[in-house]
């Protein structure tokens, strides 16, 4: 029996012009676990996971994370839950005219004084820190480079940098390999799983290559149109599932 | 190889590929009659702009002929000894400049973060902030000149603040555009580390802010040296204010060295806003 990291409770989320793409979603996530979220394009995975560090505002239901009220959080304390969470994008989203180092450093300004953060006047320990972290997913070369002068799965890479440079206890990737070619995918989904059995990381992933969920995931949810259609182990999830999952109406 | 031209094959695909070029084509002709009533509408207009202004190539013509008479025998040739004159009430142009551009970037700074939706509070407030950028911009700077001449008195104080005022209405929409522009992802992403809104503007929207920043900020720069120097016609100090002088006591040769300042001035601060521009982006 290990610990519950983190807990949904009857998740709904309906968007301003009535989408709705969430409907009750009740997930328990314990520590340690690598979980891979699955589903078709629009079936909900990147607004759960939007919801869980509230970039997005479910309508309904309840987030606990590490037993604290997610949905409840305002200011400080939402920002603190936020720090613990660190999120990987499809698209990177890394700020492309900064350099990567200072990238990696965005991960620590949840723990910075609001205008030292805001001109970004990280500390030397920081730094040394970032760059420590752009070494373990083998950046070092890159440190001083313009983000965007670096390929998508370097771009990719430092993105899981920054989110492990926050020291946090859950790892969110929104497709983290959608955009890459096939051996940068492998590439980057061996970099995302080694940091996080390095550091002890909880973490969810979604994808929508069943291929690579089932070679990487301790555990797979299959989301359809907004429900939770599958949760099991990856040898749980049959053809017939991902076919339901996938190709039926 | 054969299924699949069976399946090409079939009358029912085929009927529909006929339909849809039927459809394409009563598209492209609903296309070409929706441009020719807006040519229609657009030469109409111009006809009517035409008339309505007197405009004739006879009175072009004798214009033109007074104006060559004029520049030729009263401008010509400039009286350099009036140099001296000018070269004060010219520095006073570009401080106002400055100034004035200085005055409506800060101002324009907090506008433009107000009233972009993006990074503004509340929608009710981007919308007073566009609504008073709007206001502002619809008063040129002359005007607000002449209204602050009659509040401050004739000098470069009221000059300096009709630049500082009519510019937010510029600059506060330009950067509230730029603003909206930007990659709402790269923001998300140092929100999600747990930043605050100063953090977030500072690491994630400012990057991404300062290349329209800086260009548009140069651009009013610009936009101010010739402002200014009109502005001082109506004693809002510079270099016009001077030139008005000349003006009025029928100096003509002394209002053509002016005249020629102000047009170097303008070069220079074109050259050199041109050169930051090149330094900074
Ligand atoms: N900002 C939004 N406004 C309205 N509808 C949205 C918005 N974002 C996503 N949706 C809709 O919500 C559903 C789920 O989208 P999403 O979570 O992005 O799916 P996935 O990540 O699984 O592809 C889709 O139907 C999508 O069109
Ligand atoms: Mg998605």
């Amino acid at each position: 029996m290990s610990e519950v990291v983190l807990e949904t409770k009857d998740l709904s989320m309906e968007f301003p012009d009535g989408t709705q793409a969430l409907k009750n979603v009740t997930l328990t996530i314990k520590k340690g676990e690598l979980v891979s979220i699955i589903g078709p394009s629009g079936a909900g995975k990147s607004t759960f996971m939007r919801s869980l560090n509230m970039l997005n505002k479910p309508t309904e239901g309840q987030i606990v994370f590490e037993g604290e009220n997610v949905l409840k959080a305002r200011g400080k304390q939402l920002r603190q839950i936020r720090r613990r969470i660190g999120m990987v994008f499809q698209h990177f989203n890394l700020i492309k005219r900064s350099p990567t180092y200072q990238n990696v450093l965005h991960g620590r300004l949840g723990y910075l004084p609001s205008l030292k953060g805001g001109l970004g006047r990280f500390s030397e320990e920081d730094t040394r820190q970032a760059l420590e972290i752009l070494r373990r997913v083998g950046l070092e070369d890159q440190a001083f480079k313009r983000a965007d002068e670096l390929s998508g799965g370097q771009q990719q890479r430092v993105g899981i940098a920054q989110a492990i440079a926050q020291t946090p206890s859950l790892l969110l990737a929104d497709e983290p390999i959608a955009s890459l070619d096939p051996s940068s995918s492998e590439n980057v989904m061996t970099y995302l799983k080694n940091v996080c059995q390095e550091d002890g990381l909880t973490s969810i992933v979604n994808l929508h290559q069943v291929d690579f969920a089932k070679k990487f995931a301790h555990r797979i949810i299959g989301i359809k149109a907004g429900e939770v259609v599958f949760d099991g182990s990856p040898k749980e999830l049959t053809e017939g599932i991902t076919n339901y999952l996938y190709y039926s109406k | 190889m054969s299924s699949l031209a069976k399946q090409i094959d079939t009358p029912v695909e085929e009927n529909k590929v006929l339909d849809m070029y039927k459809d394409l084509q009563r598209r492209k002709k609903v296309i070409l009659k929706n441009r020719l009533v807006l040519w229609a509408i657009i030469a109409a207009l111009v006809t009517w702009a035409w008339t309505g202004t007197n405009f004739s190539i006879a009175i072009i013509y004798t214009g033109t002929a007074n104006m060559a008479a004029f520049i030729f025998t009263d401008l010509l040739p400039p009286d350099f000894s009036a140099f001296g004159r000018y070269l004060q009430p010219a520095l006073q142009t570009v401080y106002m400049s400055l100034v004035g551009m200085v005055i409506s970037v800060i101002f324009s700074i907090f506008f433009g973060f107000m009233a972009a939706k993006n990074t503004s509070f509340h929608p009710v407030i981007a919308f007073t902030s566009r609504a008073i950028i709007a206001f502002l911009r619809a008063i040129p700077a002359l005007i607000w000149g002449i209204t602050l001449v009659v509040a401050f008195g004739l000098g470069p104080l009221a000059g300096t603040l009709a630049l500082g005022l009519s510019g937010i209405g510029i600059l506060g929409k330009a950067f509230a555009d730029v603003l909206e522009e930007i990659d709402q992802g790269q923001v998300d992403a140092v929100k999600a580390t747990g930043a605050s809104w100063f953090q977030t503007m500072g690491q994630g929207v400012w990057p991404q802010f300062k290349t329209g920043f800086v260009a548009w900020s140069l651009y009013k720069m610009d936009l101010n040296i010739r402002e200014a120097a009109v502005l001082g016609l109506i004693g809002a100090g510079g270099i016009g204010y001077t030139l008005q002088g000349n003006i009025n006591l029928f100096q003509y040769q002394q209002a053509s060295v002016g005249i020629l300042m102000i047009f170097a001035l303008i070069l220079i601060v074109e050259y050199t806003t041109a050169k930051i521009r090149e330094r900074l982006l």
